[in-house]
């Protein structure tokens, strides 16, 4: 008899086998993610609220901020989302809510994304083959923010480190075609 | 060609799809003539060998309504506006107007 208790099934867990030396993949299945919309001209109310609470105010357009317990990532004109780890059943949309219910529209959106960070000598060359942006050092730094496609899936990239790091952000219902394309394009390493 | 997006910054076509003329407005329902009025407005279009405002939209990257002035004899791009900030400027024209006129 099959365990008749639903198990989450991982979304990212499809990228990992092609992790290689020099290319680590760390799928991110711990995230508590909100969609933050503010009201028209109420964005100034919402990164003040933020700041009084965290610390951290809205970022620039294309820009990511972190602070100890959250961190903020613009997400498009007039649109943030909200990313921390889910620790002890932390909830970002519950938590901000409150926060946040004058000036904004928050949204839950950890289950709507799939997310893993590249990092290693091989992750700047290894995206690059899909991801039609320039991921030099002297175009994208740590913080940066691009809203694009990679293989014509659309992806958010965040440079998170130096090494180079970095996320990659999808929603979760193109996790396995965005597999496949990893597949391709780590053949070179992986064969 | 590449589209410089206000929001993302420089970018290739691949990222944008074309929506036409930007300069066409919808008619009034209470339009004088409504059919030729419709007409006009669904398929009557300008050719021009040189500058047009059209509309793109950053479909694979912010999802921003843009209009772009490109020269289609050349493809050079003359400035990049975001279609609201456009329309609303076309509101503000128009209620200076009415006011200037009542």
């Amino acid at each position: 008899m099959p365990d008749p208790i639903l198990q989450p099934a991982s979304a990212v867990a499809a990228w990992t086998p092609v992790a290689t030396a020099g290319l680590s993949i760390d799928v991110r299945d711990d995230l508590t993610i909100a969609g933050i919309a503010p009201f028209r001209g109420k964005a100034q109310a919402v990164s003040e609220a933020l700041a009084e609470r965290y610390g951290l105010a809205l970022p620039a357009a294309c820009r990511r901020i972190s602070g100890d317990d959250i961190t903020l990532q613009w997400s498009g004109p007039d649109q943030w989302i909200a990313i921390a780890g889910r620790g002890a059943a932390r909830d970002l949309e519950v938590e901000l809510k409150p926060l946040l219910a004058g000036p904004a529209a928050v949204v839950e959106h950890s289950d709507a994304r799939a997310v893993g960070v590249f990092s290693g000598k091989h992750a700047r060359d290894v995206l690059a083959k899909g991801l039609p942006i320039d991921l030099h050092e002297r175009a994208f730094r740590v913080g940066d923010v691009a809203i694009t496609h990679a293989n014509h899936i659309g992806v958010t990239i965040t440079q998170t480190g130096n090494e180079p790091a970095y996320e990659i952000m999808l929603y979760r219902s193109y996790a396995d075609s965005f597999a496949d394309w990893l597949r391709h394009a780590t053949a070179e390493l992986t064969a | 060609m590449r589209i410089a997006c206000p929001h993302c910054g420089d970018r290739g076509l691949d990222e944008f799809v074309f929506l036409g003329d930007a300069r066409v407005t919808r008619p009034m329902a209470d339009a004088a003539e409504p059919a030729d009025a419709f007409h006009a407005y669904g398929y009557l279009r300008m050719n021009p060998a040189g500058p047009t405002d059209e509309l793109w939209f950053h479909a694979a990257g912010c999802h921003a309504w843009l209009v772009v002035t490109r020269d289609t004899r050349t493809h050079v791009i003359a400035s990049v506006r975001l279609a609201r900030d456009v329309a609303l400027e076309l509101r503000a024209v128009a209620s200076t107007t009415e006011d200037a006129s009542a």
